[in-house]
């Protein structure tokens, strides 16, 4: 499934009136963009955190059904959530991100997502 | 001994289970619907956060505006799957999925409810929660043999563009 887009949090509170939206500011007039988030360059992890109910083949099984990853490495990962209590599955922008753990939840996995470095 | 479970030269998945055990699911997956409704904290395990670090409050809370409708109706529609199917001799490739999901989902409640641990032993018959136990173990052979055969269609070596 598709989420919808989400809106930035900027877009929803109102802006006092002398100040413009990111978007619609002047490359010149960097000191009047309000909300500029740089940290958003930095990818986005998704994390499957090992739980005490979920049986190891269902978690293969689902990370190679979401991901496409061959057996072997959905195998591995299995394993480190298993025995290092988490692992990386994916990565990518937020949106892509939030995406693939809506679908681990979907599954029934625990999943969550941090920003890299 | 082959498995109980199977799919068909015509693509339906044949579940072998004895009546008692039908109708057990099907009571099971009729309950949990009213919980997932009310949001009990019974059921919390099923809408795991998305963000937990502090600074990401914010974040959470669109995430659970965004999803939590859709997995509750993702949920519920596994679940009156199984209990409108329960009875049945075979099941199409999306009911046999809705079983699947909605087996899981049962499993992860009672197993939160258990407060189940690896390498926890089972609890004395006499205990209070022994049944209870015991379904939750059912729930797990179920789900290990519905996996086991799909697992059989996945390539092993995966599809290099992601999703299958």
């Amino acid at each position: 499934m598709r989420l919808p887009t989400r809106r930035r949090r900027s877009e929803e509170t109102a802006l006092p009136s002398d100040v413009m939206p990111p978007e619609t500011v002047p490359v010149g007039d960097i000191e009047t963009i309000v909300d500029q988030d740089t940290t958003e360059d930095r990818p986005w992890l998704v994390i499957v955190w090992n739980d005490p109910i979920n049986l190891m083949s269902f978690v293969t099984f689902v990370l190679q059904k979401l991901f496409g990853y061959s057996k072997e490495k959905a195998t591995a990962l299995m394993l480190d959530i298993h025995h290092k209590g988490r692992a990386v599955v994916s990565s990518g922008t937020r949106e892509r991100a939030e995406l693939d753990v809506y679908r681990l939840h979907e599954h029934g996995l625990w999943a969550t997502m941090e920003q890299s470095g | 001994m082959s498995s109980p479970i199977k799919r068909r030269r015509d693509g339906r998945y044949v579940i072998r289970l004895d009546a008692n055990a039908r109708v057990v699911l099907a009571n099971l997956a009729a309950q949990l619907p009213g919980a997932l409704d009310a949001r009990d904290p019974m059921v919390r395990r099923l809408f795991p956060p998305a963000y937990t670090s502090d600074d990401q409050t914010a974040a959470e809370q669109d995430y659970r505006e965004l999803v939590d409708t859709a997995l509750t109706n993702h949920h519920l529609r596994s679940l009156e799957t199984l209990v409108s199917t329960a009875e049945a001799d075979s099941l199409t490739e999306e009911e046999f999925l809705a079983w699947l999901d909605a087996v899981g989902s049962l499993r992860l409640v009672l197993g939160t409810r258990l407060d189940v641990h690896e390498d926890m032993d089972a609890p004395d018959p006499q205990d209070p929660q022994a049944a209870e136990y015991g379904l939750f173990v059912f729930l797990g052979e179920l789900q290990y043999l519905m996996v086991e055969l799909l697992a059989e269609d996945l390539p092993d070596e995966g599809r290099p563009e992601g999703d299958l």
